[in-house]
């Protein structure tokens, strides 16, 4: 019998996909009018990836907040943007979901069910946010494989071979907004949970992956994302330890970008993939 | 990490686009990289979107600047300029021991005290402003219609960051696809500007091809040819040149079978001299309905120079350079609505090389009136379209005419071939006009006069002449820098859709 906070967990992750592969139809973000995400801002993201952890553990912890409260409040801004239109709404979304972040933190403790509810729903919508922010900046499905080839690398050995990952789950999970779909195991404090960055790769991909050659294979990204979250959260239904979930994705997703790009050559733009699939208007486009 | 999520999308191009702001903005030196980036980013947004994201004309387009900045940022870049001309020119350091002005010192009010700079003195001596630290490259000269050539030395970085310039220019405006084919017919010798424009159509992805000035007849031939390019449009669709040698293309077409038809032609880019209306509309029944694009610029204030908008005017963005229009007679400012000549000083980033501080350019421009605008560039300096050189403008009783006037009125008349060829002068209480004409006839002398009253031209004296070689003082085009080619004028090898319709042709030629 699995732990509910397995179920909880997975279906927060689940949502999140299912949300994204909705907003992705029905959404468009504001993209930047310039520029198109390439294989050089992959790099600059590896990059970064690799070197933002340990700027966070070295930064003073107003410093991490203001990173972090800014960088939060912007992507939220970004979600609510084409759904709720009217300023006023957008603000209030945004600073609602943000004020009640940190008040159930502190109310309750960093490591409670009133928190990660709301911490969860912060962090689901920010996912969709970003993953809808990348696919709809035009990332290909290359480079969201190359990606996650570069992230399966990484999160093995910050994960495995250093406490890297551990060090700054500890330290964001005291701040406000920690990057973690989370709930708790048991009323000692300890919790599972899933990373936002390992959300983000799984709910982009089924995006890309739909631009790029079809719904078909969005439908089968978007199965295999979550049947591998699934299936990597399963065995931790009873267990704490970290487990780098890049290295279950990443594989995946080159392998699934490597059969479709043999089976249909070159991929979609975006201009090709809205002829063919055009949007439902929720939303009048935005650039 | 949520906002390096964020910003962290298509960071490359946004570094890129900053750098180059921060030289716009400071004037100090490109980041070429940064520009191939930048239009790299731009092509690639093209291409993935199918256009350019809402917003992405003002990141491209010149910053918006109120009086008062705009006169501060001016300041600083003319006084940067006057520093090196001063410095490291000899005509310049020459000029202002004898001012007595420190240029390092100047204020906005000083800049008036340095007299324009003649286009004589730069004939005369052109290495006089050169820096003495530059690396010129390239000895540019004009095609010399107004006279001896004038020279004008660019750096490597100037021809680049110039073809850089243009690329960005060409994209942002959609002016440029890289599906088009175009073909350049303009003078070889008008060398800065080839290189520019065939550097920013390679930069776009444009496929382009120096025709030159050849056999009108040979040029039509070139444009109504079929083309075979993957990923280009089935002919030529825009052509760059001379409203002059467009004037003949126009005139010899019908007669050699062409319209409409034969021609893919989408717009058409004029450039170095005066387009008219009556030119306009008779193109349109030649190619078709196309689009017209024009703007003012010249080799030896490149690349600062006009933007034509949709309502007429010249507007001049000013971080490329200083605008000022000095009437003819007192070289004092013009003032609202009044006529006078350009006078302009290029700044840096763009200038390094060859220093030109108030170089009088002697085109004749007409201030707006003191009614604000209401185009889209209304934020810019404005002008009136070139009304002519004015070394061929006429003083008389009544003020002044313009060659624009006279031309807009002959070019409005079909028994007027194009381009028109004519010539003016003073006489006493208006002009004297003579004009080449089909033929002398009554009628065509009413209609050319009603025209030329129409146009507020003071016509005391018509003179109508069947060929140009019978004109006493006919204004120079440029359509007669012709270029001798060993090809034959007649119609191209490949297939044309005349050769179809005359069944010329039994199989597609590739």
């Amino acid at each position: 019998m699995l732990h509910p906070a397995f179920y909880a967990v997975l279906g927060h992750a689940a949502g999140t996909v299912l949300l994204s592969w909705c907003y992705f139809r029905w959404y468009r973000v504001t993209r930047p009018p310039l520029g198109v995400f390439n294989l050089r801002d992959v790099a600059i993201m590896v990059v970064s990836i690799v070197l933002v952890p340990y700027l966070y553990l070295a930064l003073p912890t107003w410093l991490v907040v203001g990173l972090v409260v800014v960088g939060v409040l912007s992507v939220l801004y970004l979600v609510w943007e084409p759904v709720l239109r009217a300023r006023w709404g957008i603000w209030l979304a945004t600073l609602g979901l943000a004020v009640a972040d940190v008040g159930a933190m502190h109310a309750y403790g960093a490591v409670s069910t009133p928190f990660f509810v709301i911490n969860n729903v912060v962090l689901v919508l920010s996912t969709v946010g970003v993953a809808n922010l990348w696919a709809q900046s035009g990332m290909k499905a290359r480079d969201a494989a190359v990606l996650g080839a570069a992230l399966a690398f990484y999160d093995f050995v910050a994960t495995t071979q250093l406490s890297l990952m551990t060090d700054l789950v500890a330290r964001l999970a005291e701040l406000p907004f920690p990057p973690l779909v989370a709930w708790q195991l048991d009323g000692h404090g300890q919790w599972l949970g899933i990373g936002m960055g390992d959300l983000m790769l799984a709910s982009v991909f089924p995006l890309v992956m739909r631009k790029a050659f079809g719904r078909a294979a969005g439908l089968t990204a978007l199965a295999v994302s979550l049947g591998a979250l699934a299936a990597v959260l399963a065995p931790f239904g009873w267990s704490v330890e970290a487990f780098p979930v890049m290295i279950v994705l990443g594989p995946l997703m080159v392998a699934q970008y490597a059969g479709w790009a043999h089976r249909q050559g070159t991929e979609r733009t975006t201009w090709q993939y809205l002829q063919a699939e055009p949007i439902v208007a929720r939303s009048g486009p935005r650039g | 990490l949520f906002g390096f999520f964020q910003g962290g999308a298509v960071f490359g191009t946004a570094l890129a686009q900053l750098r180059v702001a921060s030289s716009i903005v400071f004037g100090t030196p490109f980041d070429l990289g940064s520009f191939d980036r930048l239009i790299e980013g731009v092509r690639e947004t093209q291409q993935e979107f199918g256009g350019l994201g809402s917003g992405a004309a003002e990141l491209l387009g010149p910053p918006m600047l109120d009086e008062q900045t705009r006169r501060e940022v001016q300041l600083r870049r003319f006084r940067t300029q006057a520093e090196r001309a001063a410095r490291e020119t000899a005509y310049y350091g020459a000029l202002f021991a004898h001012l007595g002005l420190d240029p390092a010192r100047l204020r906005y009010e000083d800049i008036r005290r340095i007299p324009p700079t003649p286009k004589e003195a730069l004939r005369a001596d052109p290495d006089a402003f050169v820096r003495q630290t530059a690396r010129p490259v390239l000895r540019a000269m004009t095609t010399g219609t107004t006279g001896w050539p004038t020279s004008v030395a660019f750096s490597a970085y100037e021809l680049q960051s110039t073809v850089a310039l243009g690329g960005v220019g060409a994209l942002a405006s959609g002016r440029i696809t890289p599906e088009d084919i175009v073909q350049h017919s303009m003078s070889s010798r008008a060398t800065v500007g080839n290189i520019a424009f065939a550097g920013a159509c390679a930069r776009v992805g444009a496929q382009v091809y120096m025709a030159g000035l050849v056999e009108p007849a040979h040029a039509l031939a070139l444009l109504a040819e079929r083309r075979h390019v993957p990923g280009k449009k089935p002919r030529a669709s825009m052509l760059v040149t001379y409203p002059s040698y467009l004037g003949q293309l126009i005139e010899i077409g019908p007669g050699l079978g062409y319209g409409p038809a034969d021609f893919g032609l989408e717009s058409i880019l004029a450039a170095g001299e005066m387009l008219t209306e009556g030119l306009k509309a008779r193109c349109q029944r030649l190619f078709g309905p196309t689009r017209f694009v024009e703007n003012y610029g010249m080799t030896e204030t490149l690349p600062f120079g006009g933007d034509s908008c949709s309502e007429g005017h010249l507007h001049f963005e000013p971080s490329l350079g200083l605008l000022e229009v000095l009437a003819p007679d007192t070289s004092v400012p013009a003032g609202p609505s009044e006529a006078g000549t350009i006078v302009a000083t290029p700044f840096p980033p763009y200038r390094e090389t060859t220093m030109l501080l108030r170089y009088d350019t002697q085109d004749v421009v007409r201030l707006p009136a003191t009614a604000p605008l209401t185009c889209s560039l209304r934020n810019l300096p404005s002008t009136s379209n070139i009304l002519g050189k004015l070394r061929l403008s006429v003083r008389h009783d009544g003020g002044w005419t313009f060659p624009r006037d006279v031309q807009e009125a002959l070019e409005a008349v079909e028994d007027v071939p194009l381009p028109a060829r004519y010539g003016f002068w003073a006489v006493p209480g208006g002009v004297a006009i003579e004009v080449v004409a089909r033929s002398d006839t009554p009628a065509i002398r009413r209609a050319v006069a009603r025209q030329l009253e129409e146009h507020g031209v003071p016509l005391r004296e018509l003179r109508m002449a069947t060929d140009h070689g019978q004109l006493r003082h006919p204004i120079p085009l440029r359509c007669d820098l012709r270029e001798a080619s060993f090809s034959s004028p007649g119609p191209s090898p490949a297939t044309t859709d005349m050769d179809r319709r005359e069944g010329l042709v039994v199989g597609e030629v590739r």
